[in-house]
């Protein structure tokens, strides 16, 4: 085992699963009915329950705060108090915070719209001013846990979890934090909806009460807008004596040319036991996904070929953010050790792939 | 000893400000002490205050301007800017990834009516197009399809030290060998959503801003863009590049103090100097120049002189510093690489810009306030720092191309290609 390995010492998360530490129960979610804003007829997604943090981690204040603010500082909670860390007993200007996010804080973003369309823009709440800019969630974790490393707000199409992670790993081997708190998520609010709706992204059991298929994988006609916060800890793997859900090896991302030769050259000509398909919640991601993990794992590539874990339905609707989701729920399936391969892709040509030793 | 291997260098940078396309521009009218600024109102009517904007930005007649933001279109300018000498075709360049800041991104293209029916808004007037520039990834995305180029990309948020820590992030996926080549910076937009928010905090100065003077009312707003091409100093000079500056240090840490306010000790910022310094392997003694981020606020810069003072205690001379924000104001998710390009103009020319308007500076015994006349000085190093809500600090060390020889001579950003 390298002195460069990294290990996920700690998982929390906000989803339509539950607010949870450590490794997620296997269980079936259906879709709820929307009921935040006002439908035309029935209109599905996976949401995340509304529950009061302060029952979660006691002193949380978030009544100012976006939704996703509020999960971050939740999922973040969990996921340290998951790895045992005894934050007052580490130096906490080298912990850093990486956050993945595809639309930020959405909600205090309409909030200000909406501000704005009743007050004119001369007469605007300052409140969700502030509160709404993307790094919000980061900058509140950062403030609740009195973490003073870097901290980093990421967004990039289809793949920001696996950014977040990528780059978690880069502070740390650069010497820049001795510790990351990695999170990836978003919410889902009512121009959000209507966006993918308008655009004929949703999948017919948006609009359908019929029970998806069983196992939770993704659904004929493809995508259930979902939302939640995942968050992980990562460290140096030597750093304390402390359990490993999964250790990172590498990871590589890029927008064009042919991903199988480079993921084959990041893997060092071994075959993963475990492909991980993070579909980022449209079809054609879905698709591609599948299809290059097949590609990895073709007949030129290994005698055994790896397990593929399709894109998980509920985690495919955080579409850039769907990462880190996939990977906890992958790991929650108790998948045996040996090496796997965390893939997202999106649109024709962008690929995220990140190398994992399962123990 | 430099490891070129391990040097970040710049080999390109490219500009839209209020100066209007490219370094020169920027360079002479600073140099002349010209200031952007101008009523607010002239272009946002019901606004007061003061702000400074983009004249045009000349997308070619085929790029389709209703995909992008204007954020989108100052970044895809500023990155055209960059690399108007490389030759595109290189499979370096091809595999080049992008970081792009914005903390607007698309939100200038958006008004308050999509609060009320998002759908109906969507249906009208390209608004499903426009919604989509929304992402902050979508400016670096505007940037990398505009070239067609295939490496990793990515949008920073950090508040008002976006596009500094692009930087500082794009130089750690070279080291990790993520890319040969990354374009990397920032890019924001001017808007009523901007205008209004800060108005709203009651953080504008209604007149051109006074960055570190003692009666000091607030910011003003700006727009602009600026894309470095950053690369490793072996593939720098393997390809005859055009090396700019070396990016010596940098480094990123949060106050974890308050969600809007800076620590009032600066001790955030003052730590990410230090450790800047610390990984560029210079002394406080070494580093003749800090381009402040130096807002105008009162907070703000009250704090940002503790850090200097905590930052530079015990130097032979006081650190000059001086805030360029008062020459066109606060560009936002830009600033940080604005600011670093105008870092870049001091190492290579030798010119120290004043604060404009610094008539009655916060006193400091440790701070060397640049005011009045443009100071002449060979700077082998100068820093620039930013900070932003949220806490977040980067702080960015450059020198000249330390390459020890005398091809590249310091004559601003021409071209020093022997």
């Amino acid at each position: 085992m390298s002195s460069n390995l990294l290990a996920i010492t700690g998982i929390g998360s906000v989803s339509p699963y539950g607010s949870l530490a450590g490794l997620i129960p296997q269980s079936m979610v259906e879709p709820e009915p929307i009921t935040a804003w006002p439908t035309v007829g029935l209109r599905r997604a996976f949401l995340v329950k509304p529950f009061r943090p302060a029952s979660v981690v006691p002193g949380l204040k978030t009544r100012r705060l976006d939704r996703l603010s509020a999960w971050a500082l939740v999922a973040s909670s969990l996921a340290i108090q998951d790895s045992g860390i005894d934050l007052p007993q580490v130096d906490r200007s080298r912990i850093a915070v990486v956050f993945g996010t595809g639309f930020g804080c959405a909600e205090l973003t309409e909030a200000f719209y909406q501000s704005a369309l009743v007050n004119g823009w001369s007469g605007t709440d300052p409140s969700p001013f502030p509160e709404g800019l993307a790094n919000s969630p980061a900058s509140h974790v950062a403030l609740w846990h009195g973490l003073r490393g870097p901290n980093i707000t990421v967004g990039s199409r289809g793949v920001a979890g696996e950014s977040a992670l990528i780059q978690a790993a880069s502070l740390l081997r650069h010497g820049q934090a001795d510790l990351a708190i990695v999170l990836a998520g978003d919410t889902l609010t009512r121009a959000i909806y209507e966006w993918y709706e308008a655009a004929g992204y949703l999948a017919p059991a948006c609009y359908n009460p019929e029970p998806l298929l069983e196992g939770g994988d993704i659904v004929p006609g493809g995508f259930i807008p979902s939302e939640g916060v995942v968050a992980l800890v990562l460290e140096a793997a030597h750093r304390r004596e402390a359990r490993a859900y999964a250790h990172f090896t590498s990871g590589r991302w890029a927008s064009g040319g042919q991903p199988v030769e480079p993921i084959r050259q990041m893997l060092g000509g071994s075959v993963p036991s475990l492909v991980i398909c993070a579909g980022s919640g449209s079809l054609c991601a879905n698709g591609s996904t599948t299809a290059l993990a097949h590609e990895l794992s073709g007949p030129n590539a290994a005698s055994v070929p790896p397990r593929i874990a399709p894109p998980n339905a509920v985690a495919a609707g955080l579409a850039d953010t769907s990462a880190l989701l996939h990977l906890i729920l992958a790991l929650s399936s108790r998948p045996g050790a040996g090496q796997a391969l965390l893939l997202g892709t999106s649109g024709d040509r962008r690929f995220a792939a990140i190398s994992l030793e399962l123990p | 000893m430099i490891d070129p291997r391990k040097t970040i260098v710049v080999t390109g940078v490219g500009i839209v400000s209020p100066y209007g396309i490219g370094t020169e521009c920027l360079q002479a009218g600073m140099l002349a002490g010209k200031c952007c600024l101008s009523p607010t109102k002239d272009l946002y009517p019901g606004f007061e205050g003061s702000t400074a904007h983009v004249r045009s930005v000349p997308l070619a007649a085929h790029d389709d301007t209703r995909r992008y933001s204007r954020s989108d279109q100052l970044a895809m300018m500023a990155a055209r800017d960059a690399v108007r000498d490389f030759d595109r075709g290189s499979a370096a360049f091809r595999e080049s990834g992008v970081m792009m800041a914005s903390t607007v991104a698309g939100l200038s293209e958006i008004d308050p009516a999509i609060a009320q029916d998002p759908a109906a808004w969507y249906r009208k007037d390209d608004g499903l197009l426009r919604a989509a520039s929304y992402p902050a990834a979508h400016v670096a995305d505007a940037v990398g399809d505009d070239f067609g180029i295939g490496g990793p990309r990515c949008a920073i948020s950090a508040a008002c030290a976006s596009s500094a820590m692009a930087i500082a992030l794009a130089a750690n996926l070279l080291l990790d060998g993520a890319a040969p080549m990354m374009l990397a910076g920032g890019s924001d937009a001017l808007c009523p959503f901007t205008l209004s928010g800060f108005n709203s905090l009651q953080a504008l100065d209604r007149d051109p801003c006074r960055p570190f003077d003692k009666n000091r009312k607030g910011l003003n707003l700006g727009e602009g863009a600026a894309v470095f091409v950053l690369e490793t100093l072996d593939r720098a000079v393997a390809r005859n590049a055009n090396v700019l500056a070396v990016l010596r240090g940098w480094a990123m840490t949060n106050d974890a103090f308050h969600s809007t306010a800076p620590h009032e000790q600066g001790s955030g910022l003052a730590e990410c100097m230090r450790l800047a310094m610390e990984l560029a392997e210079v002394s406080r003694d070494e580093v003749g120049y800090v381009n402040a981020h130096g807002t105008g606020t009162p907070l703000n810069d009250i704090a940002e002189t503790h850090a200097y003072e905590t930052a530079f205690r015990s130097r032979s001379r006081p650190i000059p510093v001086s805030s360029t924000k008062s020459y066109f104001g606060h560009c936002l998710g830009a600033a940080g690489a604005l600011e670093a390009a105008i870092t870049i103009m001091a190492v290579r020319c030798g010119a120290l810009l004043p604060t404009l308007r610094l008539t009655d500076p916060i006193e400091s015994a440790s701070v060397n306030w640049l005011r009045g006349e443009v100071q002449r000085e060979k700077l082998p190093l100068a820093m620039s720092v930013s900070a932003g809500f949220g806490g977040s600090n980067t702080a960015l060390i450059f020198s000249d191309n330390g390459l020890g020889d005398n091809r590249f001579a310091s004559n601003g950003f021409g071209s020093s290609r022997p």
